[in-house]
């Protein structure tokens, strides 16, 4: 099992939901998420105060896959986020030991 | 004494039959009433086998030690998964002592069963005494009910200890109800409307209604220092409506118990499909939408809650409610119509009602000073509600009164109270669509009509609320020119949810029109608060695409149209997604939508001189030739050039006047207008451009003491000006004397033929002026952009407000060789925003002139 992390732009959410969809992705944590990476904020000003916006607004989308799923979640959500600009974000992968449904105690890939 | 090894299977065996045969007749007649008195005498009965088993194989021994039934089980409510409440009652320590084995057996017993026992041991001194940290204790003892034991040692404790407490601590029983009550509501959102309701603990549920009867008990033990005749002297109003809402809810509660296989009491989704098709509390055979199920809920739960609320409201602090009615007469608040006794409005006139205007005032009241109606008052409202019904008002008068109530600090509370009491779905019949709607959306927590109201609270509040955040909004909010228009959008966005069509938004638009009839709004009234409706997903959907991106903050400029409407609808969203749930509004998506309002807006300020072409907009220009078709090349020769602005910001009736006033220029050269609004007044002049033409306008309004709050100039290719001043009149010279409007117009006639001396009317002005301090000290800003725009260099200028400050500024331009092709000015508080887009020689400034005029604006404004 993998978890797959993948930050992207806030605009390409249906779009990564819809492409996992898809493929056959069941279950997904969607996370309101603020940061940035090389590409940097700007400044705002309004009605004569500066609103500078050093931590651009993104999504977080984490969801552990099954090893047979993981390249193509990898590859839908890489070509439904894609814009070829700075600011596209990224897909980290960790592997994952085990995984337990609370309601019933099922363990392994059957409790994603 | 230990218990025979077959009397415990077989007492497993009488609760599983008999609770399948209780199981088997709800499921048959739906009696949720019979279901609760069969599981109670069931119940009771394995009890007192274990008492004969176990404590004496007398019922009514031993002396000194009784059974006691308590809470839901003395009052004989035991729904399928109730815990059982027992007391243990001793006459003293040595009793508890002997028996405590037994009990214990007694209680393992029950335990073994699978039955929720809640035991308690107490002697009789135990029960007298009142412990503020277990009022539920006390409580629980008001439906106190004898099972076994030593009979004259429970009537020691029902017939002396229980009524001696009540009467002893009635005052502190009441005040911890309340606070558990106000505790639990607020885990419930203080609100009914849930679309999940919870029946036993939320607003409106069992828990309520049996709080007004312990209330009601609870006083009237006070008045006759004894148990009362009738086992709930609630008052005779209320219940014949308590009586079928009590038989709905314990149908109800006793489906959910059944269903849950639990004390689970929330009524799900499913479970109100099920409830509805099973028509549970209900009856007949007709088939019942699970919307019109959860409505009949809905009218039930709103009775006892309002009941119950008003009874916590009224309980005596120390006396009856009439003495504190005599005692509080002279409340401030208190007028000739309504008399304010602690937080409660009561009638003065108790056939008030019936004049509607009266009426209406009561909640604009209600809505200004956060106050509740009394009993008494709302008694004698829904007493005249059918001659209202026949004969509702409407028109501009409704419009005013409801104005008036939605721009009021507590209109939310206000306006809920007329829901519940029919009064607002008499006088917009197109809201009954939305009442207590259930529309079935996982991140919504209230229905429609509550979520409307929350959504008004919400912009309310920002004037209190202390987060940074929400501090932003609160000063938009200040800054909005009609925020009645803001509060009846929010009433009506939803409307439309009611109406069974895939897009709400355009049902809400066609069912506002007709409340707006109804209201017989002005037409540019209608046309902001449509335009709010049919938008009023539209910052939300932007949210969605990339803000940052300029294409899509120029699409949402092009759809918001003015700045006002930007700033309207930024509001509306703010408190529309509030209102979904507590956690929907996010920091991370507040912090969006600020960021879209503020990018959208500086977007709008800097293409404000993009400018019109009459050949290349002929969307615009057909809805103009179709108003004046006789107007033809004057109409087109006086748009050619204005800027886009212009057209965003004026009516098309207004258009059309200004190029009448265009015509009139061979005759006149100045053509004036002056009008009268809501908030300011509004000075148009259409001349040819000249230099110092906006700074001497602005000088006469200084002189004559006017308060410029706005101005706009902008200008066509022929050299045509279209100025607007929207004033404030300091000394009320016009408002009081009709015939200065001629006289003033005439002053600004002369200065602009230079025919009188504005330098010598400044003079006398600035004289008689008084020297006064800022309360807020505006900083002086002075930008200056030269990138966004094609044509001009734009200058932004913050100062703090003061007398004659425009004429000063815009004189400095005038003499530094300036054109003003566009002023935008607003004043916010005692800070002064000015923007203006200016030329030199018919280009942008060089950046020398800049620098130059720069130094000029700083020397101008730092002179006192």
């Amino acid at each position: 099992m993998t978890k797959v992390e993948a930050v992207i732009q806030t605009s390409k959410l249906d779009a990564v939901k819809d492409a996992l969809h898809e493929i056959g992705v069941e279950g997904m944590t969607v996370l309101e998420a603020r940061g940035h990476g090389r590409q940097k904020g700007h400044t705002e000003v309004y009605r004569g105060r500066e609103y500078t916006v050093d931590l651009i607004p993104k999504i977080k989308i984490e969801m552990v896959l099954a090893d047979d799923l993981v390249e193509k979640a990898v590859a839908a959500i890489e070509s439904a986020a894609r814009t070829g600009k700075i600011g596209d974000g990224k897909i980290f992968l960790t592997k994952v030991d085990d995984a337990i449904r609370i309601r019933n105690g099922e363990r392994g890939e059957s409790a994603l | 004494m230990a218990i025979r090894a077959s009397l415990g299977s077989e007492l497993r065996e009488l609760y599983a039959d008999e609770s399948v045969r209780i199981q088997k007749n709800f499921a048959a007649n739906g009696n949720g009433h019979e279901a609760l008195l069969a599981r109670t005498t069931l119940v009771e009965s394995i009890a007192l086998r274990l008492w004969r088993e176990l404590i004496s194989p007398d019922t009514s021994g031993p002396p000194g030690f009784a059974l006691v039934a308590l809470g839901g089980f003395g009052r004989r409510w035991l729904f399928p998964h109730s815990d059982i409440d027992l007391l243990f009652l001793h006459s003293a320590g040595s009793t508890e002592k002997q028996l405590k084995d037994r009990i214990r057996q007694f209680s393992q017993e029950i335990w073994d069963l699978r039955l929720k026992l809640s035991p308690a041991t107490r002697t009789l001194a135990d029960c007298d005494r009142f412990d503020p940290k277990n009022v539920e204790f006390v409580i629980s003892l008001l439906d106190s009910r004898y099972l076994a034991g030593d009979r004259e040692l429970f009537d020691r404790l029902h017939n002396n200890a229980i009524p001696k407490l009540a009467v002893r601590e009635s005052q502190n029983i009441v005040k911890r109800l309340a606070e558990l009550t106000r505790e639990r509501y607020n885990k419930f959102g203080d609100s009914v409307f849930h679309l999940e309701p919870n029946l036993k603990d939320g607003p409106g549920g069992l828990r309520d209604y049996n709080l007004a009867c312990w209330l009601a008990l609870l006083s009237a033990m006070e008045a006759q220092r004894a148990w009362p005749a009738e086992e709930r002297p609630l008052p005779v109003s209320v219940r014949k409506q308590f009586d079928l809402a009590v038989d709905f809810l314990m149908s109800a509660r006793c489906f959910l118990h059944l269903r849950h296989t639990r004390d689970d009491n929330t009524l799900t989704w499913e479970a109100q499909d099920e409830a509805a098709a099973r028509r549970i509390g209900v009856g007949g055979e007709e088939e019942l939408s699970a919307s019109d199920w959860m409505r009949i809920y809905f009218g039930h739960a709103r009775t006892i809650h309002r009941v119950c609320t008003r009874m916590l409201d009224e309980i005596p602090a120390g006396g009856t409610t009439l003495y504190r009615q005599f005692q509080n007469l002279r409340s401030r608040l208190s007028n000739s119509e309504f008399s304010v006794v602690g937080d409660l409005i009561f009638l003065r006139d108790q056939d008030a009602p019936r004049d509607p205007e009266l009426l209406l005032r009561t909640f604009r009241f209600m809505a200004r000073h956060g106050l509740n109606l009394s009993s008494t008052a709302e008694s004698q409202i829904e007493q005249v509600l059918p001659l209202v019904a026949a004969s509702p008002p409407q028109g501009a008068g409704l419009w005013h009164n409801l104005q008036e109530t939605l721009l009021a600090p507590h209109a939310a509370e206000a306006l809920r109270e007329m829901h519940s009491l029919r009064l607002l779905t008499i006088l917009l019949p197109e809201f009954e669509g939305i009442d207590a709607l259930v529309v079935r959306d996982y991140s919504h927590r209230f229905t429609v009509d509550e979520h409307t109201f929350v959504a008004i609270e919400n912009l309310h509040l920002l004037r209190q609320s202390q987060s940074t955040w929400d501090q932003r909004y609160a000063e938009l909010l200040e800054e909005i020119e009609q925020p009645d228009l803001l509060y009846l959008s929010l009433l009506l966005h939803d409307i439309g949810k009611g109406a069974k069509t895939e897009n709400h938004v355009l049902a809400s638009v066609e069912i506002a029109k007709r409340s707006m009839d109804r209201l017989d709004l002005d037409e540019p009234d209608r046309e902001t608060v449509l335009f709010l409706i049919s938008h009023h997903l539209e910052l939300s959907a932007t949210l969605r695409r990339d803000i940052f991106d300029p294409e899509t903050i120029r699409q949402l400029a092009e759809k918001m149209e003015t700045p006002e409407r930007l700033k309207m609808m930024c509001l509306l969203t703010y408190a529309d997604i509030k209102a979904v749930n507590p956690e929907a509004l996010t920091p991370w998506k507040a912090e969006n939508i600020w960021q879209l309002y503020i990018g959208t807006a500086n977007y709008m300020l800097r293409s404000v001189d993009e400018r019109f072409h009459v050949n290349l907009d002929d969307e615009v220009m057909t809805h103009l030739r179709t108003l004046a078709p006789a107007a033809g090349k004057k109409l087109e020769s006086f748009l050619e050039g204005l800027p886009r602005r212009y057209l965003r910001t004026h009516a098309a009736g207004d258009v059309l006047g200004h190029m009448e006033m265009a015509g009139h220029i061979g005759t006149d050269p100045v053509q004036l207008g002056l009008k009268r609004g809501r908030h300011w007044f509004d000075l148009t002049l259409v001349t040819p451009d000249r230099p110092f033409l906006f700074a001497n306008v602005a000088g006469v309004l200084a002189a004559w003491g006017m308060n410029i709050v706005k101005a706009a100039a902008f200008s066509n290719q022929e050299g045509i000006v279209v100025d607007t001043f929207y004033f404030t009149d300091r000394f009320r010279t016009l408002e009081l004397n009709l015939p200065e409007w001629e006289r003033f117009k005439a002053s600004i006639h002369d200065v602009l033929l230079g025919r009188a001396n504005l330098e010598q009317m400044l003079r006398d002005r600035l004289r008689a002026e008084k020297k006064t301090t800022p309360k807020v000290k505006i900083e002086t800003q002075v930008e200056i952009d030269d990138a966004c725009s094609a044509q001009s260099t734009l200058v932004e200028l913050i100062a703090q407000d003061q007398p004659g400050l425009l004429h000063r500024i815009s004189s400095k331009f005038s003499s530094e060789n300036c054109n003003i092709e566009i002023a935008l000015i607003e004043t916010e508080g005692q800070m002064a925003i000015d923007v203006f887009y200016l030329t030199s020689g018919g280009a942008k400034l060089t950046p020398g002139h800049q620098a130059r005029l720069r130094a000029a604006l700083i020397d101008e404004l730092l002179q006192k």
